[in-house]
């Protein structure tokens, strides 16, 4: 799976437009980045990728491309 | 003494026994007499939670509740082996926070299975002619969160309710049989269900401190829902059918 496919997996669960998200996007910037976006997030990892995300893994998040890192089918 | 809840040989199906809420209430109630019958997927779990339990003549059954069709021919075998019943206690349950646009259908279905259609199942079952004593007791492990509103919880919330529903309806038809039936509605109670959420959210995180500002005595423990349970299960409890129960902590006067 490419970067730009993971980007676009996050732009629809946080619902932005295609092409707001670059892999360096700082996620402090992103206003809709709330607790239900991580919310989300948790939901999309563990369906997607069962990957099981803790809120101290979130916490480590500063970029997009930290997200995308942990984006890997097992 | 005057002991207002005794069950001594009454025999109680509890689904959902091998962790949390079942299992305290499997040894609550095996201290006030009961002979159990217990169920869930877990067979080491099960076979821990029978060597909690006070008193002799308990059993367990591993059964997959999810699947429906599987729940008449458990159910007769358990009342041939262990008899017929005098109550049941259904803790079976699933709760994924899920924000409602991932709330995909086979998430609804997987819940709902586990939450809802099993239990409707086995009331069903255990109900008919010959499976249970003359004032038989049902109890459902319910929750606040099918009395509230909250983000997230669409699908959890919805199977509660329909629990808590059918459960008036049922009560109806089966007071006819002397069968009383009734949910209780825990609110955040300390399982492994709260040691998730607090993985998730951090025990010092705003979601987890505003969620004890509305439940504002604490987080229950498993036995003060197992108390609560004891009680409706108990001929004590006689006179109450149909209603849902909270055991909240104060959540639904906020
Ligand atoms: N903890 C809370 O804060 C809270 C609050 C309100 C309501 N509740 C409700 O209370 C009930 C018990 O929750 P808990 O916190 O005690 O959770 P828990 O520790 O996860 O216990 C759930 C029980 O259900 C069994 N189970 C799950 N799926 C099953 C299936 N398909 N077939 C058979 N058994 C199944 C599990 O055993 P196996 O895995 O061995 O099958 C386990 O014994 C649930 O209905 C929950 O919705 C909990």
């Amino acid at each position: 799976m490419t970067d730009q496919e993971k980007i676009a997996m996050l732009e629809e669960i946080w619902e932005l437009d295609e092409g707001t998200l670059a892999t360096d996007t700082v996620l402090a910037d992103v206003d809709e980045y709330d607790s239900m976006a991580k919310l989300s997030l948790i939901v999309l990892m563990d369906d997607e990728f069962g990957v099981k995300l803790t809120g101290d893994v979130i916490k480590g998040f500063k970029t997009v491309s930290d997200i995308l890192k942990l984006m890997v089918i097992a | 003494m005057n002991a207002i809840i005794d069950l001594s040989n009454k025999r109680i199906l509890i689904i959902g026994a091998s962790s949390g809420i079942g299992k305290q209430t499997a040894i609550t109630l095996s201290q006030v007499g009961s002979k159990l019958t217990l169920v869930a997927r877990n067979e080491e779990k099960l076979k821990m939670v029978l060597d909690d339990l006070e008193g002799e003549g308990h059993d367990y059954f591993v059964a997959d509740v999810s699947d429906v069709a599987v729940i008449e021919s458990m159910i007769k075998e358990i009342v041939e082996k262990d008899g017929p019943l005098d109550g049941l206690v259904y803790s079976a349950g699933v709760g994924m926070a899920i924000p409602f646009m991932q709330s995909k259908p086979e998430k609804v279905q997987s819940t709902f299975n586990v939450n809802f259609f099993g239990f409707f199942e086995v009331v069903r079952q255990i109900s008919r002619k010959g499976r249970f004593n003359p004032g038989m007791r049902i109890v459902g492990v319910s929750s606040c969160a099918s009395l509230r509103g909250d983000k997230s919880k669409a699908i959890y919330s919805s199977s509660k309710a329909a629990m808590d529903s059918a459960v008036r309806c049922m009560a109806k038809e089966l007071a006819e049989k002397e069968i009383c039936i009734n949910t209780v509605a825990p609110s955040m109670t300390a399982t492994e269900l709260y040691n998730y959420y607090i993985e998730k959210y951090g025990k010092d995180s705003k979601t987890n401190k505003e969620l004890l500002t509305r439940q504002y005595l604490g987080i229950a423990q498993p036995q003060d829902i197992a108390n609560a349970i004891a009680f409706l299960i108990s001929p004590a409890a006689r006179f109450i059918t149909g209603i849902t129960m909270p055991v909240d902590g104060g959540l639904t006067t906020c």
